[in-house]
């Protein structure tokens, strides 16, 4: 019974969106310039989605809640962790939501402390580590065994050039079409895009495979 | 020599590091004037569409990006930002990446705009953040249909309707260019704007993701794209502004070289390492 509700749902809300996007906007006067008559309900379906995926996204923290906190009752090992994280977790809740009431500067001064001090810092910093694992990345990897790897090689330093004013100041002396950067722009819009168009019509192809059986309920996760 | 080359084979990644640090340094601290090429066809093409907007037109600007791609985004928001309070364009900007864009989206806004004389409510609006766990396509379309159900107050918490600018805007066909900056900008906002309403749609993404867009920009479904910092360099040079992304391109380049300087150095040794090998043999 719940799993026939389930897929009723599911069925439903598919075919809402699907044929919303389907239907024309206003038919042919000569067919009675009928308006489509599920567009109004658009709006108030995603808010509707919005809500329940909001629901969805406080799952996590109650759940990463529920398992530290049972860490620190068991006395587990990692408990002293689970103890930091959740005192952050329960100081950056009160600030946040201080600091948007206008309660006082000190919630002001350490929510921005907690954000640009600390979150925003960290984040930039974890993505700022990708320069120096691609650095050694291409110190180890980009060798060139093979013709394959070799084209590949070059392209690659072809397009590096290409996209940074580097490039344009090595070939400043070269005419205009010699130029590294009309070279990576030839790179990236001819072959690129062939494959790049290839490429999308097999991910559409798989996507709408997938996405057909979840509407219809005949995939393996809905058994 | 190849003995010495040989070891480049098997260098230890600190020394690696060691070098790419100073190399990302250096432009930062010295400014060193590179020539700047011709803007490309994508830059260009975003460049016209800002252009062809009328003075009385509204622009909506999707800023969705965080900490994580601040480096290429939000020179890309800030240059065409300045362009369009250059000509006096209004823009409404949401956020339908993470929770987080708003703000980032406030604090590199607000200081082009207090500087142009923009008054926040009658010339540019934060609408904040739209929740899309759910996924993009619903709230692009609901957004395009209904701009005052899906989000109903702005990022300060001010009821949507109670702004003058907002009073104008009420669905996409108000809008006449929009810009989706982000790390993956995604192609639905291509499908449910453009597509179904024909209101022109730009990307500003991460360098990295730009090989993806551009079928769309030689189908001619995207009217412009900014590509990593290089593009937002080139639309400052449009614009006749150099500023954060012209800085960081320089940046980039000498970045760019350290990685091409590590593959060099990489197949050098193993090279060296190899003929070592057969000699030995």
């Amino acid at each position: 019974m719940r799993r026939r509700a389930v897929w009723l749902i599911t069925f439903g809300g598919g075919l809402f969106f699907l044929l919303e996007f389907l239907l024309p906007a206003r038919t042919p006067d000569w067919l009675g310039g009928v308006e489509n008559p599920l567009t109004p309900f658009l709006p108030s379906a995603t808010n509707f989605l919005i809500v329940v995926s909001a629901m969805a996204v406080l799952l996590g923290p109650l759940n990463l809640v529920r398992r530290y906190l049972g860490m620190i009752v068991r006395r587990e090992q990692g408990r002293l962790e689970g103890a930091v994280f959740l005192v952050f977790l329960a100081v950056s809740i009160v600030a946040a939501s201080c600091e948007g009431a206008n309660i006082h500067r000190a919630f002001d001064t350490l929510y921005n402390a907690l954000f640009y001090g600390v979150q925003t810092a960290f984040f930039a910093s974890s993505m700022a580590l990708l320069a120096f694992y691609l650095v050694s990345a291409a110190h180890r990897a980009f060798r060139i065994n093979n013709l394959e790897a070799g084209l590949m090689m070059a392209s690659a330093v072809v397009i590096l050039l290409g996209q940074v004013p580097l490039g344009d100041w090595l070939t400043q002396g070269l005419p205009d079409a010699f130029q590294v950067r009309h070279a990576a722009q030839w790179i990236l819009a001819v072959p690129n895009t062939g494959v790049q168009r290839a490429v999308e019509i097999g991910v559409c192809g798989g996507a709408f495979a997938a996405g057909f059986r979840q509407w219809l309920g005949i995939g393996a996760a809905t058994r | 020599m190849r003995r010495w080359l040989a070891r480049l084979h098997t260098l230890n990644p600190r020394w690696l590091y060691l070098a790419t640090a100073i190399l990302l340094i250096i432009p930062l601290v010295i400014l060193i004037p590179m020539p700047r090429g011709s803007a490309s066809r994508a830059t260009r093409g975003l460049y016209d569409a800002v252009e062809a907007v009328p003075a009385d037109g509204i622009v909506m600007i999707d800023s969705s990006w965080d900490q994580g791609s601040r480096s290429e985004n939000a020179a890309q928001l800030e240059c065409v930002v300045r362009h369009l309070c250059q000509r006096r364009i209004r823009f409404v900007v949401t956020s339908l990446g993470t929770v987080f864009s708003p703000e980032f989206a406030q604090k590199t806004i607000e200081p082009i705009a207090a500087q142009a004389g923009y008054v926040y409510g009658r010339d540019w609006v934060n609408a904040g953040y739209v929740q899309s766990a759910s996924g993009l396509a619903p709230v692009i379309s609901a957004l395009a249909l209904d701009f005052h159900t899906i989000r109903q107050a702005d990022v300060r918490g001010t009821p949507i309707g109670d702004l003058p600018l907002m009073k104008e805007v009420r669905t996409i066909r108000d809008v006449r260019l929009v810009y989706v900056v982000t790390y993956a900008p995604s192609p639905e906002w291509i499908s449910f704007i453009t597509g179904q309403f024909g209101t022109p749609v730009a990307f500003g993404c991460m360098s990295m993701m730009a090989p993806n867009y551009y079928t769309y920009i030689d189908s001619k479904q995207l009217c412009g794209m900014l590509i990593g910092n290089r593009g937002a360099a080139e639309y400052e040079a449009l614009i006749r502004h150099p500023a954060l992304g012209t800085r960081l391109s320089m940046a980039a380049s000498f970045g760019n070289a350290a990685i091409i300087l590590a593959a060099i150095v990489g197949n050098l040794g193993m090279w060296a390492a190899r003929r070592a090998g057969r000699r030995g043999a």
